[in-house]
């Protein structure tokens, strides 16, 4: 094992997490992925955090929606970061 | 070059793809390329009455560069032969 | 290439930008990088507060970085009532 990307080799038919740009984050089991981070996961839950101010109160009201996916491809440019879970 | 052969086995099957600017179209996927460009049949958009502009739209190529996921019914998926194809792939380097 | 958009040549396309724009026209060329070149070629505007506006635009190009989708439609399915524009794709900073 010498490259970052060797690792993630051992983490197939595991659960992962995988952080994503806009406020994504994901975790599923680890099917396939290629050099650009290109990846399938399976039995997925996807959360999408949002944060809006609120107009009374000016204070910060952070939202979290988590959504099921049964099988995702999920495209490599949009990955920021891979961990086991 | 796994997913570009994986997605060719979807040809025909139904998926969702949803884009960098949250549009999700569904549709029959037709083709793919290395790029993971997509065309779409029959595409039909997620949620009309946000994108009103989609509606029309019948066959629908798809930048690869644009997508942020694509939904894909579990039950065309051999999981098993993924894995081994990706394990392959990212075989590392002697 | 397995998704080529060459058979619309000649007939009526919609692309849909990544900055949100929809453009009409009809397919004169395109080449493998998804540039493609329109005649006739018409913006539909959508905005919150008006009905589509149709800015004409003749000859264009558009370069294919800018791509979002391609695809042909049905005409009588064309909404004009007013819309929030498409939200754009940001571009990545790489």
């Amino acid at each position: 094992m010498e490259e970052p990307l060797d690792l993630i080799r051992l983490s197939i038919d595991e659960r992962v997490y995988v952080k994503c740009r806009g406020d994504r984050e994901l975790r599923g089991r680890l099917h396939a992925y290629d050099q650009h981070l290109n990846m399938i996961l399976g039995e997925v839950e996807e959360t999408v955090t949002s944060t809006e101010i609120d107009d009374e109160t000016d204070e910060e009201i952070v939202r979290k929606q988590t959504r099921q996916v049964g099988m995702l491809f999920v495209r490599g440019d949009i990955v920021v970061l891979l961990g086991d879970i | 070059m796994i997913f570009l052969s994986f997605f060719k086995t979807l040809v025909g099957k139904e998926i969702a793809v949803e884009l960098k600017n949250d549009v999700v179209m569904t549709g029959t996927l037709h083709s793919v390329d290395q790029y993971l460009n997509i065309k779409l049949l029959n595409v039909k958009v997620v949620n009309p009455d946000k994108y009103p502009q989609l509606v029309a739209l019948q066959n629908c190529f798809v930048r690869g560069s644009v997508v942020r996921y694509i939904q894909i019914p579990p039950e065309h998926v051999d999981t098993e032969l993924l894995q081994d194809a990706a394990r392959k792939e990212n075989a590392p380097a002697k | 290439m397995a998704s080529s958009i060459q058979e619309w040549k000649g007939k009526a396309i919609c692309v849909v930008t990544s900055d949100g724009r929809t453009i009409m026209g009809d397919l004169v060329g395109n080449d493998q990088v998804q540039n493609v070149i329109l005649e006739d070629a018409q913006e539909r505007i959508y905005s919150n507060d008006a009905p589509v506006e149709t800015v004409e635009l003749g000859l264009y190009v558009i370069r294919g970085d800018n791509v979002c989708m391609i695809a042909d439609y049905d005409k009588e399915k064309l909404v004009d009532t007013a819309a929030p524009p498409l939200p754009t794709i940001l571009q990545q900073q790489h």
